[in-house]
Parts: C-alpha cells; sequence; structure tokens
C-alpha cells in the first residue's frame, strides 16, 4: 500500500516533565545527563504513539530541541547564540549570530535520528533546518552577504544530510519556513536547496508553512526535492484551484490539521479535506500530515489531531479499496 | 553638532532576570494571576529604564519604546471604531508578526489612545520624547478591509483619525511627531497617497515638528517627492535602504533629514568614524545641525545588549561628526 501514507512535520509538544527539566537544567539545576534521559524518554513515548495509532512515517518529535534554528547554530563551528529577540507578543527566542566561517563540529541531528530509528521498524525523517531559513535568522556579521551565508550553510547541510542517509534515513526533509520572506530571493532557496539536497539517494522533502503560496507557486516544481509539504488547512485549501491549472509534478504532504487551534478536528472533517485533495493529487503521491510542527499545542490537543487525522486516511483508503 | 535620535521600538526584555518583568507579567495576566493594572505599572517600569537607557547614551531626542505595542498595526488601529484585531501575519520581510486589523465599517477616532503614555514618558525624561505613529497607508495596505472598497478611501479616514490623535498629543505638549510610512519601500507608486494623507495630519499638528520616516528599503525612486511633501523632516533608513543614498547625495536637501545610518537588523557593530565621514560627505548639501543620526529602524529587533551598544555607536558617531560645533 502506498495511498494516502500519513506523516508529521516535525516537531511534537514537550510533555510537562520536559519542559520542567528543561527549566531546571537552564538554571544549572539539572545535569546535561539527566535531561538527555528524560529527552530519551519522551522521544521513545512519541515513537511508541505514532506506530500505536498506525503512522506510516515517523518523526522523532523534536523532544531535544528549543528553537529550530538556534538548535543547529549551537552545533556550527562559527556562530554564538544572541541574547533573547522578540518574534511577536511576548515570544522571544535567542538568535543566532554568525561570527565566522562556518564550519560543521560533526554531525548535528545523526544521534537523535539514529535513537529514533532503533526504537521502530517503520521509515524516521531525517530532519534539517534548511540553509536559506538558517541565514533569514541568524544576524551576520561575518559573510556580509546573505547569498554568501546561506550558500555556507548549505554546503554544511549537505554534510549532514549525507550523513542522515549514511545513517539509514530512507526520508530527508529540509525545514524552509522562511521560504515566502523575500521573493526576490527565491532562486537563491533553490540554489541552496539543490546543494543540500544534491546526490541523495533518500527521498527528499522541502516544508514550508504560512507564506502567501500564490506568489511562489511558480517555484513549486523548480524546487530540487521530491516532496513539496505544504500547510493547506490553515490556508482554507485555497490553492486547490491554482494545482489543478498548473499541477505538481512532485509528491505533495498536505496538510490537513490547523496546528494553531486549539480544536481537535473531527474525523469527518478531516475526511473531507482529504477527499478534496483526492480531487488534484493522484493517492499514491499524495501524503497526509498536519499543516506544521505541533510543538504549540498542548500533548493531548496534538495526539488528538493526529489520532484522527490517521483514522481519516485509513477511512479514505478503505472507502476507495486501497487497502 | 548633528543630534541623535531613534526610531521608535526598544526590546522590551534584556537576558538578566530583573530585566525580564514584563514578559513574566504577560504570562501572569494570561493565567490570570494579575490584573491589567499591575501589567501597566510593569509597563512603566520598563519605559522608565528605557528612557534611562537612552538618557544615559545621550541620545537628544528618544522615545518611550512603544513598549506598551503589541505590534506596529494593531496598537493604535485596535482601538479605532469599526476596526476588530485578527490572527498573526508576518510583518515585511522580518520574522516576526502582526495582528491583522479587520476593518467592519467606517473607521473613526473616539478618544486619545496613545496620549496617556506619552505624557508619562515625557514625565520621566530628560531629552523631548518623540510621539511615534504607524502611518494611515501603511496601516491601510496592512490591514484587511472588508469595508471600504479602495485603499485610498481607508488610508485618508485612517489619516482623519491619526490626525485627531496627534492633535490630542500636540495640545499636550509633544513637540516632535513621527509617522511611520515603510509601505513605500515596497510601493513607492503609494507616495502621492501618502503626501495627501500627511496633509491631513499636518493640519493638526500645530507648532510640532512632523517626521516622515520610511524604512525596510530603498525610496531611492521617489526621493524628490518625499522632500516636496507635507512633512518637516525626512526620516531615512540608509542600511536595508541604502540605494537611497545616491538619490541623497545627487540632490541634497532643504529638510532636515533623519540619517538612519546604524544597522537596526543586525547585530554587527559599525565604526563611528566611518559613520561620520559618510554623513561629512553631505556638508553644503543637507543642513546637518538640524539632523539628526539614527538606526535604520526600531531597536526590537535586537536583543537589549546589542540595542545599548548601537546607541553608543550612534552617539559616538554623531560626536565624531561634530559639525557646526
Amino acid at each position: 500500500m502506498n495511498e494516502l501514507l500519513t506523516t508529521s512535520v516535525g516537531s511534537f509538544p514537550k510533555p510537562e516533565y520536559l519542559s520542567r527539566a528543561r527549566t531546571k537544567a537552564s538554571k544549572g539545576d539539572l545535569s546535561k545527563e539527566d535531561l538527555r534521559a528524560l529527552e530519551e524518554r519522551a522521544t521513545k513515548e512519541w515513537i511508541r504513539f505514532q506506530e500505536e495509532i498506525g503512522m506510516d512515517v515517523l518523526v522523532d518529535g523534536e523532544q531535544y530541541r528549543g528553537d529550530m534554528a538556534t538548535y543547529f547554530a549551537e552545533n556550527i563551528e562559527g556562530t554564538e547564540i544572541s541574547g533573547l529577540v522578540r518574534s511577536y507578543g511576548n515570544r522571544y527566542y535567542k538568535k543566532p549570530i554568525i561570527v565566522d566561517e562556518l564550519r560543521l563540529r560533526g554531525p548535528i541531528s545523526v544521534d537523535w535520528f539514529k535513537f529514533a530509528q532503533a526504537k521502530t521498524e517503520r521509515p524516521v525523517k531525517g530532519m534539517i533546518t534548511g540553509p536559506y531559513t538558517m541565514m533569514d535568522w541568524s544576524f551576520d556579521e561575518h559573510y556580509g552577504s546573505r547569498a554568501d551565508a546561506c550558500l555556507a550553510f548549505a554546503k554544511l547541510l549537505h554534510q549532514e544530510a549525507v550523513a542522515l542517509e549514511a545513517a539509514g534515513a530512507k526520508v530527508v526533509q529540509v525545514d524552509e519556513p522562511a521560504l515566502s520572506t523575500r521573493f526576490d530571493e527565491l532562486p537563491l532557496l533553490v540554489k541552496a536547496v539543490e546543494v543540500v539536497t544534491k546526490g541523495l539517494e533518500a527521498k527528499t522533502v522541502l516544508h514550508t508553512c504560512y507564506g502567501n503560496y500564490n506568489e511562489i507557486f511558480e517555484y513549486f516544481n523548480k524546487l530540487p526535492v521530491d516532496q513539496l509539504d505544504l500547510e493547506m488547512s490553515n490556508s482554507g485549501l485555497d490553492l486547490l484551484d491554482r494545482f489543478k491549472r498548473e499541477p505538481l509534478e512532485k509528491e505533495i504532504a498536505f496538510g490537513v490539521v490547523d496546528v494553531h487551534s486549539h480544536v481537535i478536528e473531527p474525523e469527518a472533517l478531516i475526511r473531507e479535506r482529504i477527499e478534496k485533495a483526492l480531487t488534484i493529487f493522484a493517492p499514491s503521491k499524495l501524503i497526509i500530515d498536519p499543516d506544521c510542527g505541533l510543538k504549540t499545542r498542548s500533548v493531548e490537543e496534538a495526539q488528538g489531531k493526529l489520532r484522527n487525522m490517521v483514522e481519516a486516511a485509513r477511512a479514505a483508503r478503505q472507502a476507495h479499496g486501497w487497502t | 553638532m548633528v543630534r541623535t535620535t531613534v526610531v521608535g521600538t526598544y526590546p522590551r526584555i534584556g537576558d538578566r532576570p530583573e530585566e525580564q518583568t514584563l514578559r513574566r507579567g504577560i504570562a501572569r495576566l494570561d493565567k490570570g494571576e494579575i490584573a491589567e493594572a499591575d501589567l501597566r505599572a510593569l509597563e512603566q517600569e520598563v519605559v522608565q529604564t528605557v528612557l534611562r537607557e537612552q538618557n544615559d547614551a545621550g541620545i537628544d531626542l528618544v522615545t518611550d519604546g512603544q513598549i506598551s505595542w503589541y505590534d506596529s498595526q494593531s496598537r493604535f488601529a485596535g482601538k479605532l471604531a469599526s476596526i476588530e484585531i485578527n490572527g498573526l501575519v508576518r510583518y515585511f520581510d522580518t520574522n516576526t508578526y502582526y495582528r491583522q486589523p479587520v476593518v467592519r465599517g467606517p473607521v473613526a477616532w473616539t478618544e486619545p489612545v496613545l496620549l496617556d503614555e506619552w505624557k508619562f514618558a515625557q514625565s520621566h525624561s530628560r531629552a523631548p520624547v518623540k510621539a511615534v505613529l504607524t502611518g494611515p497607508v501603511t496601516l491601510a495596505s496592512l490591514a484587511l478591509d472588508k469595508h471600504y472598497r479602495t485603499k485610498e478611501a481607508l488610508a485618508l479616514d485612517l489619516a482623519t483619525a491619526l490626525a485627531d490623535e496627534v492633535g490630542a498629543l500636540v495640545r499636550a505638549g509633544a513637540s516632535h511627531v513621527q509617522i511611520d510610512e515603510p509601505i513605500l519601500t515596497r510601493h513607492p507608486e503609494d507616495v502621492s497617497l501618502v503626501v495627501e494623507a500627511l496633509e491631513r495630519i499636518r493640519s493638526r499638528k500645530g507648532k510640532a515638528s512632523l517626521t516622515l520616516f520610511t524604512y525596510f528599503g530603498s525610496v531611492a525612486g521617489i526621493y524628490t517627492d518625499l522632500l516636496d511633501g507635507p512633512a518637516d523632516v525626512l526620516g531615512l533608513d540608509l542600511v536595508q535602504g541604502a540605494a537611497t543614498w545616491s538619490a541623497l547625495a545627487r540632490h541634497g536637501s532643504k529638510k532636515p533629514l533623519v540619517f538612519g545610518l546604524i544597522d537596526a537588523r543586525n547585530t554587527k557593530e559599525e565604526d563611528p568614524a566611518a559613520i561620520a565621514k559618510q554623513l561629512l560627505s553631505l556638508k553644503g548639501s543637507v543642513d546637518l545641525n538640524a539632523s539628526y543620526l539614527s538606526p535604520s529602524n526600531g531597536l526590537d529587533f535586537l536583543p537589549r545588549d546589542r540595542a545599548r551598544r548601537k546607541l553608543r555607536i550612534l552617539r559616538d558617531a554623531a560626536k565624531k561628526a561634530g559639525v557646526g560645533g
């Protein structure tokens, strides 16, 4: 069976015990080893949950990450981490600063990939924060050119992608939430992602979210990946008509639950969204997932959404006779 | 010598626990542990700190750091009649987001929005406090309009509302008012609408000095239109909008300018001597003694410690320029 496979975008919420432990660790009241043990426990729990509900392609849930750009930068030489910067409202993050030539200290996420993959027979995705997003979300005190900084990240992240593949990753996902920040830089993004994915045997995925998709639409087929992972339910499925007119030549991972809403979408609503998607995309090229990472939801909300999503996909497969 | 100012926002929190009272306060308000009035008191403490940091750095014309602003769009618009505030939308090409105003009917000003905050700030500052407002065309462009048929109609009604606010601020003693129109760096064709809207605001400004500030890009193509417009002072982002410099060097300016030469979106530190030299190259074509040196936009994109360092660079560059003694 390869119709309507189900997956997740990347992050899951951290259980209460892990959030408390991270706070303690940040104050120096908990050792790295003790924190790691709890991160492993949470990762195992999420792997088990995904298996239990019948997810096809798994993620490690990013229980060990704070911010997605900061986590990668912390493991790259030539960067420092700044003080707190506001994202919006009362949300702040620590932004990487490029202070010297970027160099990889060693694999960044491979260890966690191996840990998660060892816990399941099902494929676990390797997850990379993309070069354009790393550049756009960092201060640059060294390169002085957005293109140079972006391509420097791309070279390192290619090494990371190769290491993930060597460790057994069958799917490598490049996260580029900053993709739609500056339309005039889309050619740079394409070039940088090309550097990252070049020569990989693994299936490659590019995830992006919350942009004006109409503006970037013409780039979808140019992105050098096998699968595009798009947030679709938050934007009201507006794009479907355009996909009808201008077909996507890749697989699509189609977001069917809104990660910014507390509401757990009922199975029937998700099923409706899947059926709408099926009017445009072939079932073997249509992957069902949430709009984005679920880390901002509670554990209960995230699990409720994922459970209904997998059930809805299963029901759709049955109804169409694809089981 | 050339004077110094800031553009508007200032980081609300720093990295030390004692610099994070506002962050904790908002979280506690959300949980219902403190009241709105308690949060206002915390905001006022931060405003005093922000003013002290600017005063200590010797900034000549300061702001309250826009500490109470959730974002640049919803703070003022959300208090007008017929506007609701909706979900998050990316703010220009930044990694920040604003809550989008939704216009459901004719917009109207009903009472002062920022007056008490300006009064509080001015009473705690040695330097004059500039009142800063997001301009009507930027507000109209970033809002979701469900009522007016055209952006022009919405922008002009917003201009009338802003003029009412400016009138109240000026009556209370504000001597400097700044209107921000970053949208001009993306839509230079809106310049005539900005000029028309600004005329309405100008009519209520009394003796106060009115600055028009554009940031997040170049306005080279409309530079002379802006010089001919109704603002008394023109503020320019000369970092991300470095391309404006050639127009500026070619045409000079009869109006005083605000030179946004210190990068407020990157931590990299400028050499004050190089900034001073760049500024002095305009001697003779711009009245530097009536002009200001500033960051390229609000300092909220930087961590607090880096914002402080940028203020010192600003002061040092102005001292080195030292024009006219």
